[in-house]
């Protein structure tokens, strides 16, 4: 890790120690303090806390304890008072049946006539209750009686004070207007052979002219198959039908408005529909039947039978008007809230509902049972078996598998054929519950979660038995009263709500001290942590200050005398430190000023021969280029007239002359260009050109102006590896050929015979031109010598060779200028090897 | 075809002779004058194609002459050659900055001179060229 910045000083140094030495020490000792504080008010919370909590959990189980065993006590209650209401309503069915069982036994000992038919059905009436006329509620949602009834009430009170506790008064039951209604709507007579000889009837339900009742379509709806039956029937037995009616269907199920009708894609024709109580009281009513029939004998001998047809109307009176709530009765049936009996046969088939199109029925254009409500499951085998649905339904079990996972059959939930026969009803398991608790007579109930609500729900066999109904101890049938258990269990529900109100009350209050005494820990908390930490916070600032004022001190010099030599480096060379003591960092600061003083010194005599230097430097470029202006101008005439000469002449030795005139002129013009291009190197003032270089085109062009001199000498030439895979390369061709041509020159001036060997290679780096002569080698103390500027100049004269001037020098510099350099191998008697290294690119080969 | 004529301007005598000797190698026919007062009023008096003009001379220098030149009403037609011993590529430069069409660096070769000519005026003979 590296040392922060600050701390490299040794004032930073010093600060550093301090604030280790007293700010941790004091951050430690305030941190134990405030951790102290902090678990006191931590646990102190959680206790308060729990406590709080503790009280609040004991009065809610308390509460609950209470509200629980309420309820249990209230729905036993009130599970006893409606399974006595079942059972009640249950027997009163049976005695009303009973007595119909009496009627048809004197129904037999009338006189034969129609007079005296006539005057039994007048005498046989029965009082039933009617809700009168209702009408659609001015917003559409519901319905309302046109004349609504308000019963008087008289307040009742307690006479005297000895019955005034809990004196408790009901005013008189309103159970809606009343009518008085003959109990059948039909009596026959019909002969052994089954024809129809005296007929009364009542209403217009049944069919009035006679006819034989041997053929099924000539019965009620043409439903009734009895005289069988009725030539089983020894003197003094009694055949009793099941209930017979035409099945009405309904638009739908539930509240019958126009908004729903509307949903359901359907016209609003509530007249059409089913009657259903409150949810539709102009609806269609379910008209029923049950026929009584005994033999009449005269005279000891059988002469026929007579029948007499019960309005099914005063059978749903039973359970049509009971409220199994604290109302009891009501003027008219309401489905909609969970709270309503029903009557079903002794096949468990609904023939009393609140909603008429749960009734079961018969299809009158057939006379055969309309279809009941099915399940998805049993529905789709009764479409796929292809059968009447009543010869279908005879060969499936009752109670297959009932559950409330099942759904109803959507289209026949759209066709509104939803007639309830328990015994195939398999999405509502409760049918099956009804039938355990009353097979074998008797009553009970079960709780069961069903439309949305929990609902007790109880059941009584109707203890009827005769006719077919003795089969079983079921009877007549049995009488089921549906009850949200909601509703009765209320006040205990109330009181739960009153507890809940006062538990939450007190939670709030529990909560608030709670609250409270947090904010009171935590206030508590935080003045001491300010305290606590303001302190600390003030200490440590202090004890900084005092460190770097101290640090201050202590380094101030020194850094004084740092900035001091700091200014000297940056070039105030004369900056002198001052020297305000006499000890260490007195002698200090004067053997910096005695050091200072000399360094100074020496800067202003380098400085001065810079100076010169650079004057010269530009002399001797000024020098140079006059110099070589000034040669230029007569080598142009020599050069050129030696050329003209040369064209012009006829002897051979004088055109010899000629051209050694010409020659020499270029050997002069080439030293002078190398001089030329020497200082102008040095000066910086020649900038290299970068191209793609095309290397073999670059040698052999090179090697075009030597073919001469070769030949003349008789040397060999040979190039080796340009023709292999060379990296491609970028450089100055013009400086390249200038330093070829300077190697190329020497190699042949040099070589007396031989061959002169080219040789490129090249890698990811560089490419090397080598140039490898088989002359008389260069010793290696010489190697450097022979780069050097002007040495060969010095034996211009002496070498027989004529020297090689200044082209070494001058290639060394142009290869440095393109990046690269030479190099030289060689031994005395070894002929010599100069290689050219070239980067590949320009900036590869600084390394 | 016009008759070929070069206006060479140089205070040097030898130079003087090698260009018109040169020149006449290629087939032209040239005036020399040695100096840029000369060569102003010769190219006001006389029609010329190819001016070899030198840089360094007393009175008017080549670059102030070739300026002057150009000013002149037939300025634009001359083929001005500056015709120096001034070898710095920055001069070079220089010289084509300032109205000169080419550069010959003394010492001149045959083969240059005749390339620029032949460069410069592809339609002109020259029998003694080669």
């Amino acid at each position: 890790m590296p040392t922060p910045a600050f701390l490299r000083g040794m004032r930073g140094k010093l600060i550093a120690l301090f604030v280790l030495i007293k700010v941790v020490p004091l951050l430690l000792l305030a941190g134990f303090a405030w951790n102290a504080a902090s678990r006191l008010g931590g646990d102190v919370s959680d206790k308060a806390g729990g406590m709080a909590e503790a009280m609040r959990a004991t009065i809610g189980h308390v509460g609950k304890t209470v509200i629980d065993d309420s309820i249990r006590a209230l729905d036993l209650r009130s599970r006893e008072a409606i399974e006595a209401l079942t059972v009640d309503t249950a027997r009163e069915i049976a005695d009303f049946l009973y007595d119909r069982d009496r009627d048809i036994r004197l129904a037999a000992r009338q006189e034969l006539s129609e007079a005296a038919f006539q005057r039994f059905l007048a005498d046989h009436t029965r009082r039933l209750h009617k809700h009168g006329a209702w009408r659609l509620k001015a917003d559409g949602k519901g319905w309302e009686p046109v004349t609504p009834v308000t019963p008087e009430v008289r307040m009742t009170r307690a006479i005297l004070n000895d019955n005034a506790k809990d004196f408790h008064a009901r005013p008189a039951e309103y159970l809606g207007e009343e009518e008085l209604r003959p109990l059948f709507v039909e009596m026959s007579f019909i002969t052994p052979d089954g024809q129809e000889k005296i007929k009364v009837t009542r209403g217009n339900l049944t069919e009035k002219s006679l006819k034989n009742v041997v053929d099924r379509k000539n019965t009620f709806l043409g439903a009734e198959s009895y005289f069988p039956e009725l030539k089983k029937l020894k003197p003094g037995e009694i055949y009793v039908s099941e209930v017979i009616g035409a099945y009405v269907p309904t638009h739908l199920i539930g509240a019958y408005t126009p908004e729903r009708l509307d949903k359901a894609g359907k016209p609003f024709k509530p007249e059409e529909s089913a009657y259903a109580g409150s949810e539709n009281p102009v609806g269609k009513h379910f008209r029923g039947i049950v026929r009584w029939a005994t033999p009449v004998l005269q005279n000891g001998k059988l002469a026929g039978y007579v029948t007499l047809a019960l309005d099914h109307d005063h059978i749903r009176q039973f359970s049509d008007r009971l409220m199994p709530t604290e109302q009891r009765y009501t003027p008219i049936s309401d489905a909609s809230n969970g709270n309503y009996a029903f009557i079903w046969d002794h096949k468990s088939r609904s023939i009393s509902h609140p909603r008429d199109y749960f009734i079961v029925g018969y299809d009158p254009a057939t006379g055969r049972p309309a279809t009941p409500w099915l399940d998805e499951e049993l529905y789709a085998e009764w479409q796929q078996s292809g059968l009447p649905s009543d010869q279908f339904l005879a060969g499936i079990p009752s109670f297959r598998d009932p559950d409330l996972k099942r759904k109803p059959a959507a289209a026949l939930t759209a066709a509104g054929s939803v007639g309830l026969d328990c015994r195939y009803l398999n999405f509502s398991p409760q049918c099956h519950g009804w039938n355990a608790l009353t097979e074998h007579g008797g009553s009970g109930s079960f709780v069961i979660f069903f439309s949305g609500l929990w609902k007790l729900t109880t059941a009584a066999a109707i203890p009827y038995y005769t006719g077919q109904y003795g089969a079983s101890r079921q009877g007549f049938g049995f009488v089921t009263i549906g009850a949200n258990v909601d509703e009765f269990h209320r006040a205990a529900t109330e009181t739960a709500d009153r507890i809940n109100r006062l538990l939450s009350d007190k939670d709030a209050e529990f909560k608030a001290g709670r609250e409270g005494l947090l904010s009171d820990i935590g206030n508590s908390l935080s003045s001491t942590a300010l305290g606590l930490w303001g302190s600390t916070l003030v200490m440590v600032i202090m004890v900084i200050g005092i460190a770097i004022w101290l640090a201050d001190r202590m380094t101030g010099r020194i850094t004084l005398m740092i900035a001091g030599i700091h200014a000297f480096q940056q070039g105030d060379l004369q900056h002198r430190l001052s020297v305000e003591s006499s000890d260490e960092m007195g002698e200090l600061a004067n053997s910096f000023n005695r050091m200072a003083d000399s360094v100074e010194e020496s800067f202003t005599r380098l400085e001065e021969a810079r100076n010169k230097a650079e004057e010269a430097s530009q002399l001797k470029s000024a020098f140079l280029a006059t110099v070589s202006h000034e040669l230029r101008t007569p080598l142009n005439g020599i050069i050129g007239f030696a050329d003209l000469l040369h064209n012009e002449l006829h002897d051979p030795e004088q055109i010899e002359y000629a051209r050694i005139i010409h020659s020499s002129g270029e050997k002069l013009l080439g030293q002078v260009n190398d001089i030329l291009d020497l200082t102008r190197l040095q000066s910086g003032e020649m900038a290299p050109q970068y191209e793609l270089i095309d290397l073999p085109l670059l040698i052999s062009e090179a090697l075009l102006p030597l073919r001469t001199p070769l030949s003349q000498k008789g040397l060999n030439v040979s190039v080796s590896g340009i023709d292999g895979d060379l990296p491609p390369l970028h450089s100055d061709p013009l400086r390249i050929r200038q330093i070829l041509d300077r190697l190329l020159d020497n190699a042949v001036k040099f070589t007396p015979s031989g061959e002169i060997r080219i040789e490129v290679s090249g890698d990811e780096h560089e490419i090397r031109i080598a140039i490898r002569d088989s002359g008389p080698g260069i010793a290696r103390e010489n190697h450097e010598a022979v780069f050097e500027k002007f040495k060969q100049l010095e034996h211009f004269l002496t070498r027989h060779h004529g020297g090689i001037g200044l082209g070494l020098a001058l290639s060394r510099q142009l290869a440095s200028l393109l990046g690269g350099y030479l190099s030289l191998e060689s031994e005395i008697g070894e002929g010599a090897c100069f290689t050219l290294h070239l980067p590949l690119q320009q900036g590869d080969l600084h390394a | 075809m016009p008759e070929a004529r070069a206006l060479i301007v140089d205070d040097i005598a030898s130079s003087r002779l090698l260009a018109e000797k040169y020149l006449k190698l290629l087939g032209w026919q040239s005036l020399s004058v040695a100096c840029g007062e000369e060569a102003l009023a010769a190219a006001i008096n006389s029609n010329f194609q190819l001016v070899l003009l030198d840089i360094s001379m007393p009175g008017l220098s080549g670059e102030e002459t070739c300026t002057r030149l150009r000013a002149l009403p037939q300025g634009n037609e001359l083929y001005i050659v500056a015709y120096t011993a001034h070898a710095y590529p920055e001069e070079r430069q220089r010289f084509l900055g300032c109205g000169f069409d080419d550069v010959l660096v003394k010492p001149v070769e045959r083969e240059t001179l005749t390339a620029l000519v032949r460069a410069a005026f592809p339609s002109t003979g020259g029998a003694g060229a080669g």
